[in-house]
């Protein structure tokens, strides 16, 4: 997806990340979740390589 | 009329017309599934009694004098995340099928029903429609009706499906990152991506609230501009649905498209995909004379931030049920959901201001041109069962999310799109998008229907 290296997430990173937010991940889901994460994470890293104005946020419009 | 081919229009011509009865046009929809949908599989409920009781209504009404309304007798039926009263809404898990039936139809659904058009059933989809091949575990593939062995798109696959096969001539489904568009490429149908808020979304499941969009598919341009007439507009039930007045889409069909200045999209939209992807493209921009053409800016990473906006969406969506019952998901869709909800916040936020930036961007672009040509898939319907990544110019990419490569980046920014049909003998059928501005549906069904006319897109019952 980009230049740098490929993202690489391990079954001990899901198993980090899945407890802190309540979830489990069966033992033989681990891989599987891990390629799926890379994918996302690999996305993420596209936008964290792009600086944005400060002027850009992302807030709700209230109108009457 | 040969109600398998018939354009809803026409139908609806006839019976109000007097010159058929809605009853024998349900029943010959309600036959044709029966007979075909064992191959397949794009119905998961066939509502037979109930719709030719609805018909039996749209004829009596006709014989005392009332007009049923634009569709009078036309059979259409439902992606099964739309809620149809009575009926259980699926979403193409099990999980939801342990839920109550639906207290009352969606908005779009009723306000077809409304028109006088005739629900059927049930279509079959991937699960919470987070997909684009309808491969669902829980109810089984749905075929293309051009090749069985290939998948129809996803995730509205049953409702392309339905509608290329000549069982109904009108459905609805949902496109979040391109959910209608694909199928309907796939499946060699037109389909309809309305602007963001132009459609109710209301008693439709979500996939990722801040992009789901409500959308029909048809085999005739007409047709498609007479259900998104039907359904478009405000509702105070959905939240985000514009109050902006609704320009009637019929209306705009043979007005041609002289002014309107059409240009291909550049850039990422020519890359990663195969040749014949490119030459429908080719083809569509060389009957409208379109030479022009522009790029987006950053293409690769809106559409980077899309795929991360509905992961964290859709896990947000299915969380509880992800920590209390994973093993009842689809496999299919349970591991990207389980990876989706490990997405760190900082990622969210940031595809977020991407999405504003981009828009920006984008509207400028529209500043030299007001409808825009682009690929709808890389390329034809891949197997099913095909492995998990695919290599396409020296670069590996992931098979089915692949297929969104260059619907992502513009249902990111809610733009409308209208896939529509290439279809060349001997081969599979592929889409091209008609993009336009925000509301301006009508410049999209303009070009559709020229097409349409000279011969260049169409969509023959398979």
């Amino acid at each position: 997806m980009n230049g740098g290296e490929p993202v690489r997430v391990t079954d001990a990173d899901v198993d980090r990340l899945a407890a802190q937010i309540g979830l489990v991940i069966a033992p033989d889901r681990r891989a599987a979740v891990a390629q799926n994460l890379a994918v996302l994470l690999a996305a993420a890293r596209l936008l964290d390589e792009l600086a944005l104005p400060e002027t850009v946020e992302p807030a709700p419009r209230f109108e009457p | 009329m040969n109600d398998a081919t018939a354009s809803a229009t026409q139908i609806a011509g006839a019976v109000r017309a007097g010159k058929c009865r809605a009853r024998d046009i349900v029943a010959g929809a309600l036959d044709r599934i029966a007979r075909r949908n064992v191959e397949l599989n794009a119905f998961t409920c066939v509502l037979d009694e109930r719709a030719l009781g609805d018909a039996d209504e749209i004829d009596r009404r006709l014989t005392q004098g009332h007009d049923p309304g634009p569709l009078a007798g036309v059979p259409f039926a439902v992606k099964n995340l739309f809620d149809v009263a009575g009926i259980t809404t699926l979403a193409g898990s099990t999980i939801n099928a342990e839920r109550p039936p639906a207290p009352r139809d969606a908005t779009a659904v009723a306000r077809l029903r409304a028109s006088g058009a005739v629900l059927v059933g049930a279509l079959n989809m991937d699960e919470y429609a987070y997909g684009f091949s309808t491969e669902n575990t829980h109810y089984g593939p749905t075929h293309n009706p051009h090749d069985a062995s290939r998948i129809a798109g996803g995730s509205s696959g049953g409702s392309a499906a339905a509608v290329a096969a000549g069982l109904v001539p009108l459905t609805l489904g949902t496109d979040t990152n391109g959910s209608i568009r694909v199928p309907a490429a796939l499946c060699g149908v037109f389909g309809l991506k309305p602007t963001f808020g132009r459609v109710s979304r209301s008693g439709v499941v979500p996939l990722a609230w801040s992009f789901d969009h409500v959308g029909p598919f048809a085999r005739h341009v007409a047709d498609l501009a007479a259900a998104f007439d039907a359904i478009a507009g405000p509702d105070p039930l959905d939240l985000v649905c514009s109050t902006l007045p609704v320009r009637r889409c019929v209306d705009q069909l043979d007005t041609g498209i002289d002014g309107l200045r059409i240009a291909r999209l550049g850039g990422h939209f020519m890359t990663l995909a195969t040749d014949e992807a490119l030459a429908a493209v080719t083809r569509v921009a060389d009957a409208l004379g379109a030479r022009h053409e522009v790029t987006f800016p950053e293409v690769h990473r809106a559409r980077a931030a899309a795929q991360v906006i509905t992961a964290c969406e859709g896990a947000a969506v299915h969380l509880d049920d992800l920590r209390s019952r994973a093993d009842d998901f689809d496999p299919m869709t349970r591991d990207r959901l389980l990876a989706a909800a490990l997405v760190p916040a900082s990622a969210y936020v940031r595809a977020q201001r991407l999405r504003l930036w981009f828009r920006a961007q984008v509207n400028e672009v529209f500043g030299q041109a007001d409808v825009l040509l682009a690929p709808t898939t890389p390329w034809t319907a891949p197997a099913i069962g095909a492995p998990w990544t695919t290599r396409i110019g020296g670069t590996e990419v992931v098979t089915r999310g692949h297929l969104g490569v260059f619907t992502q980046p513009l249902s990111f920014i809610g733009l409308p799109v209208i896939s529509v049909p290439v279809v060349t003998r001997g081969s599979l059928p592929l889409g091209v998008q008609l993009v336009g501005r925000p509301f301006e549906e009508a410049a999209l069904f303009r070009v559709a229907a020229r097409l349409e006319a000279d011969g260049v897109v169409s969509a023959p019952v398979v």
